[in-house]
């Protein structure tokens, strides 16, 4: 996409937003030359250069009146540039994480969270901030089309003469600016790696301190931090160099109209008044080529920003990270309904044929796998550490993206099957879950309607009821960042407990039980064989599941090795002997 | 909208000294630089005056016209490389002292207790170590030097206008004065607004951070929808307290405005009357209108100045609260381990988080060279047990000793060099192979890590590597399989030489043929040192000595595991049986 017309479709969000402090900027620019003439004015009736055309006291209100017209203006500019900021803002947050919540939820960042978080925070700004530095430049233009036209009709040839030293400004910001670019990366990146390592050490805050590891840890962020100071010093160096040229060269200018002027006053071409009137103006004549740098310069920083930000998009339409949609703003968002279960949705059979993936670079994955799966069966995946039982399960679900063979629900091929395998028809508790830091119930419903479901039901079937009165405020504990306060086997069960909540017609857990005591695990399969309404797709290697499974899958390096019933399988396959005589 | 209480001046202080001081040097040529512009703008209006009296007397010659307006040009282009410099030598310092704090704080934070992570996500702690600390960098580096730049160039212009005139001077001192005040009444009423903005980022990006590691989670229940709607929640409040910081800030431009166009009309109407009736000149005059806009410009810079210090307080507001939280892990009388395998002896310990108690009265011992399991329920206190050993919390009564030592006369340091704690949560962070399993020690040999690799059943993996330890691995474990990033940690515990090991489920993801292949190598981990293994399944205990079972935080059942095994009466046994009968009929 190319970044003109994504900040176009910015300004395009809040159309009228923008306009309005587009116009309250030109009001303010051409109030602020008012009192321009009024010196002008002064001084000529002072060294009665001129014919005295408003006198003392109309002197004086034009400098009032240009006072008044700049606050009321500043007022119009400002009231519209938030609200056009903000809503730019979660436009593009909302497109990025809507686009990221719909790939493959198990390959849907192409770096760590903290790092993404970084494309959220520091590009966002670039994109919608550049809009306005556009109003900017409009403002910039007409001021000084008005302040050089005036300047010119007094005397154009030291109008002419001021010029010079922005000309040269302008050529050495043109020149300087292709540096930008790889300047404005680098910072990038560099940021990306110190927020994405902060992240990460705080996420693995208990192996760090068990491991005395807090001072060596903070050792390498610090070469980070280092490594990032060099690169931003070197990326706002450009920035603050072409400001305070700019900021300066009017002075510059002004010293090139006395030049000039000395001859022209001694001719009478040129008064004391002009003379304070051009150096008032000048600052408005110096504004443009400043806005004009540094909207170049923020442009192509833009155009950093917006790939950072599209890379958090594979696959999407470019115009998808700036498509317009309602954020919402009045917290008027709409609840999320409940959706029924519909005759098509009840699960008769589950087949999947040829499922093969591999990861990115490697030979790791899993190759050719089949599987059908009646309503009400019980399927058990199985087999050693890195076999590909994970990977088999987030491909199935559509988690991972396959690279060929294809799923059916009840014979009918789902064409889309992480947007289809999920409730109600179809949910999962991964090995590790993910839960956020809300309160208990807040995590089972994840915005489901508490009335319209059977709460109690799927915290008993998960064997929850207990801890929760252990807990302090029972369901409406505040559980911590990933669930932290509970153990984890409460997070593994609270996991279940939100999947079954959904009352799924599939359901498919990877590794339940791992941290689980034999007695609430056992509590646990019994209650969920009770329930035998619905189909179950499990990872395990514990006994009671592969005792009670009606098909059994083990692989080996991504492949089948064997499947069948437990009893044909402890004859005939050495695999599942191992795996069954070390569980016991 | 809560009102935090105001930031006393000498927090300020103490942060300057404790940044600022160790680059003197930085701060030297800084401040040289910025009163050199002072300087030179001082005497820019005095250049001006000069000329235009020159101008209008015409037994001046041109040529000397001419060289004052040339010496006008040499001082614009000796501001101009003046405050190129200060604006590098003020980021590099910014740069530096704000790093230098990134660093403390990250220390400190993760020197805090547990219970504090657990109320913090880790988008939470990057926005506030990150975030807050970017929002003290031009406080740390210049602030206080522009400060005193701006108020040497007021008192600097005041001065000149009551040499034109002593009633002019009293004026524009009220004046200034004044405009001061309302500016500065203004700054009160902003900082709370301030503050809840950053909350409200704070808030956006925590969330963030939290469901952009869920996708898996999030996707595979639906909760798509749900995820959004709680987005919109958090983007329209962080638009509405940024508009109404922003409006309140606004107030600041209104008042300075004003200022301005009174200060106009006075000097203007001033001019007048001192050209008609002190006889004053009208280079005079025009000096005085230009020494106005120096006037005006600290004054401008002054409140830009106290805004950037409202931020500046929220920012260190936060960051003060963050380096006021204290560990409650104290070390009275500390003291040091004896060498090798540890004796390990609990006594009368109870333990709660909240108000709940997770241990009562626990009381028991492993002595040194023996390895204890330790069964069962969840949340029976098991893991709470092993967070005790390590110090990441204290019993509130009772007390732990380890090699005969009580544990709160052990610095957490120096206590967790000698356990080795493998935990069912494997967590590791994204960088070479090397630095994930030694955690940035450079002091173990390649050869070393790699025989551990190898030693933990690893090393078919560890051969497909491209780079060898060189390899890096992006965080959470990409790429590796739960079980496989749980080798890896438990790899960690060998390269340590622990006197005492605790192994807290680890090997719960691993399926059993994988771990019945590591199973010499735990056992030599543990041959000659005491060790705690925490297990839900009882095959991870046929190797223990003794075995304790738990349930509500205190001990059910406790012997010997031959003794246990062999009693039919016994817990164990009982679980034993089940273990082997299966759960299914």
């Amino acid at each position: 996409m190319r970044t003109w017309w994504a900040i176009l479709a910015v300004i395009r969000y809040r159309p009228g937003l923008y306009l309005l402090n587009i116009a309250g900027m030109i009001v303010y620019s051409l109030g602020v030359q008012v009192p321009g003439l009024a010196l002008r004015e002064f001084f000529d009736l002072l060294s009665g250069a001129a014919v005295v055309r408003v006198g003392l006291l109309g002197i004086l209100t034009m400098l009032c009146v240009g006072g008044i017209g700049r606050g009321l203006s500043l007022y119009m500019a400002r009231r519209s540039l938030m609200p056009f900021h903000f809503s730019a803002a979660a436009l593009l947050q909302k497109n990025m994480l809507a686009h990221i919540l719909s790939l493959p939820g198990a390959d849907a960042l192409p770096s760590s969270p903290g790092e993404a978080i970084s494309r959220f925070r520091s590009d966002v700004p670039g994109l919608h901030g550049i809009c306005i530095d556009y109003a900017n430049v409009v403002r910039a233009v007409l001021s000084s089309a008005v302040a050089l036209t005036i300047m010119a009709g007094i005397n154009w040839p030291i109008t002419l003469f001021a010029l010079l030293p922005m000309v040269a400004v302008y050529t050495v910001a043109h020149f300087a600016q292709r540096r930008i670019e790889g300047y404005r990366r680098a910072s990038r990146e560099a940021e990306g790696s110190v927020t994405g390592f902060l992240g990460e050490v705080f996420d693995a805050v208990q192996s760090i301190k068990v491991a005395s590891a807090e001072r060596r840890v903070v050792a390498h962020f610090g070469s980070l931090n280092q490594a990032r100071g060099r690169a931003a010093l070197r990326d706002g160096m450009f920035e603050s160099f072409l400001q305070s040229v700019v900021d300066n060269t009017s002075h510059l200018a002004t010293g090139f109209v006395l030049i000039m002027a000395g001859r022209a006053i001694r001719h009478e071409s040129f008064t004391v008044g002009d003379l304070a009137l051009f150096t008032y103006y000048l600052g408005f004549v110096t504004d443009l080529p400043r806005h004009v740098g540094k909207t170049i310069a923020r442009y192509r920083q833009t155009g950093v920003s917006v790939r950072r930000m599209t890379e958090l998009m594979p696959g999407a339409p470019a115009e998808a990270l700036v498509e317009h949609g309602p954020i919402y703003e009045k917290g008027d968002a709409p609840r999320v309904p409940l959706v029924p279960k519909g005759s098509a949705d009840r699960l008769l059979e589950f087949r999947a044929e040829g499922l093969t993936y591999h990861y990115p670079g490697s030979d790791r994955g899993i190759e050719d796998i089949d599987l059908r799966m009646p309503a009400g069966s019980f399927t058990v995946i199985t087999g050693r550490v890195g076999c590909g039982k994970t990977t088999l399960v987030k491909v199935l679900l559509g988690l991972l993206p396959k690279e060929a063979g294809e799923q059916c629900w009840n014979g009918e091929l789902i064409r889309d099957p992480a947007r289809f395998l999920v409730p109600p028809r179809c949910a999962f508790t991964a090995q590790i879950p993910s839960l956020f830091s809300e309160s208990l119930c807040d995590n089972i419903l994840m915005g489901l309607p508490e009335s319209e479901l059977d709460l109690d039901g799927a915290i008993r079937c998960a064997v929850m009821e207990r801890d929760l009165v252990e807990l302090e405020a029972g369901l409406d504990t505040i559980i911590g960042p990933k669930g932290v306060k509970l153990s984890g086997g409460q997070q593994q069960r609270a996991a279940a407990a939100r999947m079954f909540v959904r009352d799924p017609e599939l359901l498919v857990f990877d590794d339940l039980s791992s941290a689980l005591d034999v007695e609430t695990e056992q509590m646990l399969w019994q209650r969920l064989f009770a329930r035998r309404r619905s189909t179950c797709l499990v990872v395990s290697h514990r006994r009671p599941a592969l005792r009670r499974a009606d098909h059994i899958l083990i692989l080996r390096d991504g492949r089948v090795a064997a499947q069948g019933k437990l009893d044909e399988l402890l004859d005939t396959s050495e695999e599942m002997r191992r795996l069954w005589r070390a569980e016991k | 909208m809560t009102l935090r209480c105001r930031i006393p001046l000498g927090r300020y202080w103490a942060l300057l000294a404790r940044y600022l001081r160790p680059r003197l040097g930085w701060v030297g040529a800084l401040a040289v630089l910025l009163f050199c512009a002072v300087g030179l703008q001082l005497v820019s209006p005095q250049i001006m005056r000069r000329f235009i009296d020159g101008a209008g007397d015409t037994s001046v010659p041109l040529e000397e016209l001419l060289v004052i307006a040339l010496v006008f040009v040499g001082v614009a282009l000796a501001r101009q490389i003046l405050d190129l410099s200060s604006t590098y030598a003020g980021r590099r310092l910014a740069w530096q002292a704000t790093n230098e704090l990134r660093e403390d704080l990250t220390l400190h934070c993760l020197c805090l207790d547990m219970s504090f992570h657990n109320e913090h996500t880790p988008g939470q702690m990057i926005e506030r170590i990150d975030g807050d600390v970017a929002g003290l960098a031009s406080f740390l580096s210049r602030f206080v030097l522009l400060a005193i730049g701006n108020l040497t160039m007021l008192t600097g212009t005041l001065i000149v206008f009551t040499v034109e005139d002593w009633r002019l001077g009293v004026i524009m001192a009220v004046y200034a004065a004044l405009t001061l005040l309302a500016l500065s009444r203004q700054q009160q009423v902003a900082l709370p607004y301030w503050l809840s903005a950053r909350a409200a980022a704070a808030d956006l990006f925590g969330f963030l951070a939290e469901r952009l590691s869920g996708t898996v989670d999030i996707r595979a229940l639906g909760a798509v929808p749900h995820v959004m709607r709680r987005l919109y929640h958090f983007t329209g409040q962080r638009l509405a307290r940024e508009q109404k910081a922003s409006l309140v800030n606004m107030r600041f431009g209104l008042i300075l405005m004003g200022s301005y166009a009174i200060g106009q009309v006075l000097v203007v109407a001033a001019g007048y009357y001192l050209f008609g009736e002190a006889g004053v000149t009208l280079g005079t005059v025009a000096m005085l209108v230009y020494y106005l806009d120096l006037l005006h410009r600290p004054l401008t810079q002054l409140t830009q100045q106290m805004e950037e210090f409202e931020q500046a307080g929220a920012s260190l507001g936060r960051v003060t609260e963050l380096l006021q939280e204290r560990s409650v892990i104290r070390t009275a009388d500390p003291t040091s381990l004896p060498g090798g395998s540890l004796t390990l002896q609990l006594s009368g310990v109870c333990f709660a988080y909240g108000e709940d108690p997770v241990l009562e009265d626990l009381s028991f011992d492993v002595q040194a060279g023996r390895v204890l399991g330790l069964l069962g329920r969840t949340g029976s206190g098991k893991t709470t047990i092993t967070r005790l050993l390590s110090r990441l919390y204290d019993p509130q009564q009772g007390f732990v000793r380890l090699g005969g030592v009580e544990l709160t006369r052990l610095e957490p340091e120096a206590l967790r060099s000698r356990i080795s704690v493998v935990s069912q949560n494997a967590q590791l962070l994204s960088g070479t192979v090397r630095d994930s399993l030694t955690l940035f020690d450079p002091t173990h040999p390649d050869s070393t890590i790699m025989d551990v690799i190898r030693d933990v059943g690893m090393g078919a993996w560890f051969d497909g590597l491209p780079a060898g330890l060189d390899t890096r691995l992006e965080g959470d474990g990409g790429g590796l399989s739960a079980g496989q990033a749980q080798l890896l940690t438990l790899a960690r515990a060998f390269l340590a030489d622990p006197g005492l090991v605790i192994l807290d489920e680890a090997s719960s993801r691993l399926d059993p043929a994988t771990e019945a292949r590591i199973e010499h190598a735990v056992d030599r981990l543990l041959r000659g040192r005491t060790g705690i293994v925490i297990a839900h399944r009882l095959t991870t205990v046929q190797r223990v000595d003794d075995i304790l079972i738990l349930e509500d935080g205190r001990v059910e059942e406790w012997g010997s595991r031959a003794a246990l095994a062999s009693d039919p009466s016994s817990r164990f046994a009982g679980l034993l049986k089940t273990g082997l009968e299966g759960v299914l009929k």
